[in-house]
């Protein structure tokens, strides 16, 4: 194969792969990753090849290129609703994966058709340029620098003291025959709980719960109309004072 | 991309080689310089750390220490001053360097912004935003309600790009959300620098554009801001480079740059009602001037795209975003009012907090910001005048320029004037940057060419390119400064009552997902300042902003009732730390008639009125934040 034409292999071959990848039901991880970002470029790629033309400098072409390979899913996007398809995974894939495809066609053949034409065959491939080792290291040390305080920055977020707290809640079902109550716990530690419903001012059920960290526990009971029902929860061992309260409302 | 150096003061690389500078400066000065721009990145990168330091300090509660503050500025002063030194220094700079240290500048600030909230979104317009990439991602369809923004979804562009990043990758809207927000910030600086080279013929004078615009108060906020205006710019930005490559006169493959024209048109239109209204006008601007110049070509070119523009923009308005009137409608008319109030002589308006509102500094630094860009922006058109009268790119940017000083008399003379003009600094800094850039050009190469400074060159100059570095590092920490987060939450920290970004907390978040589990979306909620965006996007419920009463009024009541049967309001979440702290933003409600007012918490007996009225649910509770259903109670009686 023509050097000029492997980057049409190549993100023809990306287009497949994650198409592959995602039909196979991969979703997520470093190879996802890896091919989404790549799959999410290529139709830039390919259409900055065909639209820019020759003569454009290199901050130029990666300008054009990033703004189609971001502008393929804006239009996109409005061409799969107007033609009434869901936008979810598959309707990405396959605008991507298509508009790679038909541009690596419309590239390849464009590129074809230009070869007997040159009098001097393609052009020379620039010697390699040799990056200088210094700037080279200082930049990455910087990447790693910046990388460390965004690192930084997400363990201060971790790192943040935070009042811990629990949910409490009564709602009334939709159809008005049943309450849900629930409570949940983000103390930041296993926590008991007693909880204590009363209609009426009459005790009509209690519960004792112990919920670790971020567990949540969910009851009904019936609606009964009129009597309000207040719900008391207890944080233990204190009894005596209700650590969260709700109530449906009252009439009175 | 040529690789010819510049020098300030010296001819750009474009006129290198015809002796178009007289005077130019001493064959030294054009030596390499002593602060490699691999350097400055290290230093710029190193200033990202220490920011990072500054807010995971008050993150662990030292949110009010000077020292931390200080550390922030000193990480803010290792990005800021040896891109501007190396950008305005007397130094040869190539234009690959150039194209480097914006986009070290455009990287670092934005990773500065990431440091900020690096684990999900908190700005309120983010959070907006979110909700519409979520209903997307979830629903599979454009278009739908976003209470919060209701706009938002008709001008989806931002999120469909974001939903289509994170569907092909399996990363999680957040991340590609900040992906995509930060490649699309970049493209714009960049974009933005091509453009100016372009139309300059000097990567000299485009660097200091950029360095210039970048002052601009939202620069380093809410144009980098998971926001329908951060994709919409770049795409401006092509649309405008892609003409420019229309109408050059040897231009190859016109079929291509007017597909990238339209293409890039287009999708601005799809993403930002008001980036596509600038689209449409800087190209008609455009259009004239290039008539007005004989400039043919481009003319046409211009024209058409324009034209095209319109259509577009025209169409997507009547057929999907009829709503952009309404929404608009105020805006335009405060601007007018503004106007009108300035002709009719209202200048005893002017209240000195509108410069710029905060502590007496921040007022000052505004104030000398908009005294140095007022002066700057005459200078560029007398540059203007001077030299690039018959260039039409650069007498529109001269005329755009003129928008400068209606903003600083919205600044003046608006209700809101320093939001408006704040929002407005994103474009009116497009044109007033590049004039600026010019005049810094033409008074720095003038002064290291005086008398005064050729007796001692080598002192003095250096002298020179120092107040001209200080002077744009004024310029970029007064946006700093007064731009976004304020000043009371330039580091994050502990929660604060109506605050921004400090009054998202996961009891907040824990409230408003219970709500939309449970409730379900869309109900009519009244809420405070801080807990409103919350509850708007994480509960997808539709807030209500001018609920002040309701909190306030120490017991039921029929006016409020009545109020409350008026704005539909279903339920009341109630924050009861609006009784325990005073407002960080000075206002506890959205439309709060005592904003700025408060000496004191509210009253706790307003706040709790609701576990008295009849019929009242109190259906929630977490300890801080419980919330009340209205429905069926006494406010809905009889």
């Amino acid at each position: 194969m023509a050097r000029s034409q492997l980057d049409i292999a190549a993100t023809a071959l990306v287009a497949v792969l994650a198409c592959g990848a995602a039909a196979g039901g991969a979703h997520g991880g470093p190879a996802m990753i890896v091919l989404g970002f790549a799959l999410f470029a290529a139709p830039g790629y390919l259409l900055g090849q065909l639209l820019a033309g020759p003569r454009v400098s290199g901050p130029e072409r990666v300008a054009v290129m990033t703004g189609l390979a971001l502008a393929v899913p804006v239009l996109g996007g409005i061409v799969l609703y107007a033609a009434g398809v869901p936008l979810h995974r598959p309707a990405w894939f396959g605008l991507l994966a298509g508009t790679t495809l038909a541009s690596d066609a419309v590239l390849f053949l464009r590129r074809r058709a230009r070869e007997p034409d040159s009098a001097v065959g393609p052009e020379p491939a620039a010697p390699p340029r040799r990056v200088p080792f210094w700037p080279a290291a200082a930049f990455a040390v910087a990447v790693l620098l910046a990388g460390g305080g965004v690192a930084l920055a997400r363990i201060g977020v971790a790192a943040q003291p935070r009042t811990g707290f629990t949910q409490m809640w009564l709602s009334l079902r939709h159809d008005g025959q049943r309450l849900d109550l629930g409570v949940g716990n983000d103390q930041g530690s296993t926590t008991s709980y007693r909880l204590v419903l009363l209609r009426a001012g009459h005790v009509i059920a209690t519960w004792n719960l112990t919920l670790a960290d971020g567990q949540t526990w969910q009851g009904s009971v019936p609606s009964a109309g009129a009597p309000a029902v207040v719900a008391d929860l207890y944080r233990l061992p204190d009894t005596t004072h209700p650590y969260r309260h709700v109530a449906t409302g009252s009439r009175s | 991309m040529t690789a010819a150096r510049e020098t300030i003061g010296g001819p750009p690389a474009a006129a290198e080689g015809h002796g178009a500078a007289a005077g130019r400066p001493a064959e030294a000065a054009r030596a390499r310089s002593r602060l490699p721009v691999s350097v400055v990145a290290l230093s710029a990168a190193a200033g990202v750390l220490v920011v990072a330091a500054a807010y995971t300090a008050g993150r662990l509660g030292r949110d009010d220490a000077a020292w931390a503050d200080r550390v922030y500025w000193l990480g803010q002063l290792l990005i800021l001053a040896p891109v501007a030194a190396r950008l305005l220094s007397r130094r040869a700079l190539t234009a690959s360097e150039t194209v480097t240290l914006i986009v070290v500048l455009t990287v670092t600030e934005y990773l500065v912004k990431v440091c900020y909230s690096p684990a999900a979104f908190s700005y309120a317009d983010e959070l907006m935003h979110w909700r519409t990439a979520t209903d997307i991602t979830q629903a599979g369809k454009l278009f739908t309600a976003n209470d919060l923004l209701p706009i938002s979804p008709y001008y989806p562009g931002l999120e469909e790009v974001t939903t289509a990043l994170a569907a092909v990758t399996g990363l999680s809207v957040f991340t590609a959300g900040l992906i995509v927000a930060g490649t699309a910030h970049l493209l714009f600086t960049c974009v933005l620098f091509l453009i100016f080279r372009h139309i300059s013929g000097s990567h000299r004078i485009a660097g200091i554009a950029v360095l210039l615009y970048a002052s601009e108060s939202l620069f380093q906020s809410f144009d980098s801001m998971f926001v329908y205006q951060t994709l919409a710019l770049p795409f401006l930005g092509l649309t405008m480079l892609a003409v420019g490559r229309l109408a050059a006169p040897a231009a190859t493959g016109r079929a291509g740059w007017f597909t990238v024209a339209m293409l890039s048109a287009f999708a601005t239109v799809v993403s930002h009602h008001v980036t596509s209204f600038l689209l449409v006008l800087s190209l008609e601007l455009i259009t004239v001037v290039a008539v007005v110049t004989r400039d043919r070509r481009l003319a046409g070119w211009a024209a058409v795209a324009g034209l095209l523009s319109a259509a577009a923009l025209s169409a997507w308005i009547v057929f999907v975003a009829p709503s952009t009137v309404s929404y608009l409608r105020p805006v335009t008319e405060q601007v007018l009012q503004a106007f009108r109030a300035s002709l009719a002589g209202g200048g005893h308006h002017v209240a000195l907090s509108s410069v710029s509102s905060g502590p007496l500094g921040n007022q000052a630094l505004s104030a000398v910001a908009v005294l140095i860009m007022s002066v700057l922006v005459p200078i560029g058109w007398w540059q203007v005048r001077r030299r690039y009268r018959r260039q039409p790119w650069i007498v529109a940017l001269a005329i755009g320029a003129a928008g400068w000083y209606v903003t600083v008399a919205v600044r003046l003379f608006a209700g809101n004037g320093s939001e408006l003009a704040g929002r407005a600094s994103t474009f009116v800094f497009l044109p007033a940057g590049f004039m600026a850039a010019l005049a810094v050009v033409h008074l720095t190469g003038k002064s290291l060419r005086s008398a005064v400074v050729q007796v001692n060159a080598r002192r003095r100059a250096p002298l020179v390119i120092a107040a001209v570095v200080v002077t744009a590092l004024v310029l970029v920490v007064n946006g700093l400064v007064n731009g976004w987060p304020p000043y009371w939450e330039r580091l994050p920290g502990p929660y604060q009552v109506a605050g921004a970004e400090r009054s998202v907390g996961p009891g907040q978040v824990a409230s408003a997902r219970w709500a939309l589990a449970v409730l379900g979306p869309g109900n009519r909620f009244a809420t405070d300042e801080g807990d409103l965006p919350v509850l708007g996007s994480y509960g997808d419920q539709d807030t209500v902003g001018d609920d002040s009463y309701l909190y306030t009024s120490p017991r039921f009541s029929r006016a409020d009732a009545l109020q409350v049967q008026a704005q539909s309001i279903g339920y009341v979440l109630v924050d009861r730390r609006l009784g325990e702290m005073l407002p960080a933003s000075g206002q506890y409600f959205p439309d709060d008639p005592n904003a700025g007012r408060y000496l004191r918490p509210l009253p706790l007996t307003g706040l709790t009125k609701f576990d008295h009225v009849p019929g009242v649910a109190r259906v929630y509770d977490s300890g801080d934040i419980v919330i009340y259903d209205l429905q069926g109670s006494a406010y809905y009686g009889p």
